[in-house]
């Protein structure tokens, strides 16, 4: 079975080599309209994206990501306004909004993909530093940064899962787990 | 060997705030990652001191070290890894015995 979703879907990549070429104006906006339908737990809204295209605040937030492989030419911070969250009466330790980070982060990368974009998401860098680096209100944290620019022709090997090929059927399990035998 | 400066203070401020960057979300990011992060550093650092460094670093810079996949994790194959580090290591070493003249004068 397969559909233009679908194919988007099996077609992502993380792209880790970009060109120098600067992420269209329009293209930015797009993504970002895209992830502003992405789930949202109760509708919300937690969440807000600070896009950077400066070069020298990339620089600096790449060097406090210790995972960001790509030299993105712009990049959107998915943060959390745990204030926000706060107010609704969400605990510091409800796992929601960082659930509705990664929907809105797949979103992005979904939609920089079918508009020809390579994108990659990276998850290690320092909340304090990049909190600095954007100089976030008071509440806000950087949870996620989206690395987005235009694919390089070669791409280094991508991160090797260890065992067997995962399938859908090695990760689904249909109802109820079988009793445990004793 | 010579006094050669490689590093600017602007890119030796990227590989330190790299390292204290690392040294934070290791303390949650999975094990495995410390050396992957150890080893991001270390082409950072090649990267930036490259253009300055001697032709024989560049060389050993260009070619063992670099032959290590941006993204190679030890789960995937925990003997191979090993084996390709210990392969950089050894390079290294037969790099720094010629590069500190340990080959060339008695002890």
């Amino acid at each position: 079975m397969t559909n233009a979703v679908l194919e988007a879907i099996r077609s992502r990549r993380m792209v880790r080599a970009l060109t120098d070429a600067a992420v269209d104006r329009a293209q930015l906006e797009a993504v970002l309209e895209a992830a502003r339908w992405a789930p949202n737990a109760g509708n919300r809204r937690i969440h807000r994206f600070v896009v950077v295209e400066n070069p020298i605040a990339i620089r600096l937030l790449r060097m406090m990501a210790p995972g960001m492989f790509q030299r993105p030419t712009a990049v959107i911070a998915i943060c959390v306004d745990f204030g926000r969250a706060a107010a609704f009466g969400m605990s510091p330790d409800n796992r929601g909004p960082y659930v509705d980070v990664g929907t809105a982060a797949q979103t992005m990368l979904l939609a920089a993909h079918s508009l020809g974009l390579g994108a990659g998401v990276v998850t290690s860098f320092s909340r304090a530093g990049a909190k600095e680096i954007l100089n976030l209100p008071d509440g806000w944290s950087a949870e996620l940064l989206v690395c987005l620019g235009h694919p390089a022709a070669a791409q280094p090997p991508g991160m090797r899962s260890a065992g067997p090929r995962v399938t859908w059927q090695s990760l689904t399990t249909w109802e109820r787990f079988p009793p445990r035998s004793a | 060997m010579g006094a050669t400066l490689v590093l600017t203070e602007e890119e030796a401020l990227e590989v330190l705030a790299f390292l204290v960057s690392a040294a934070r979300t290791q303390l949650t990011e999975a094990a495995e990652y410390a050396p992957l992060r150890m080893l991001t550093a270390a082409g950072r650092l090649a990267e930036l001191m490259g253009p300055r460094a001697s032709a024989e670093t560049r060389a050993f810079l260009a070619g063992p070290l670099r032959a290590m996949p941006d993204a190679a994790l030890r789960s995937a194959n925990p003997a191979a890894y090993a084996d390709q580090l210990d392969r950089v290591c050894a390079a290294l070493a037969r790099h720094l015995v010629t590069h500190f003249g340990l080959d060339r004068g008695a002890p």
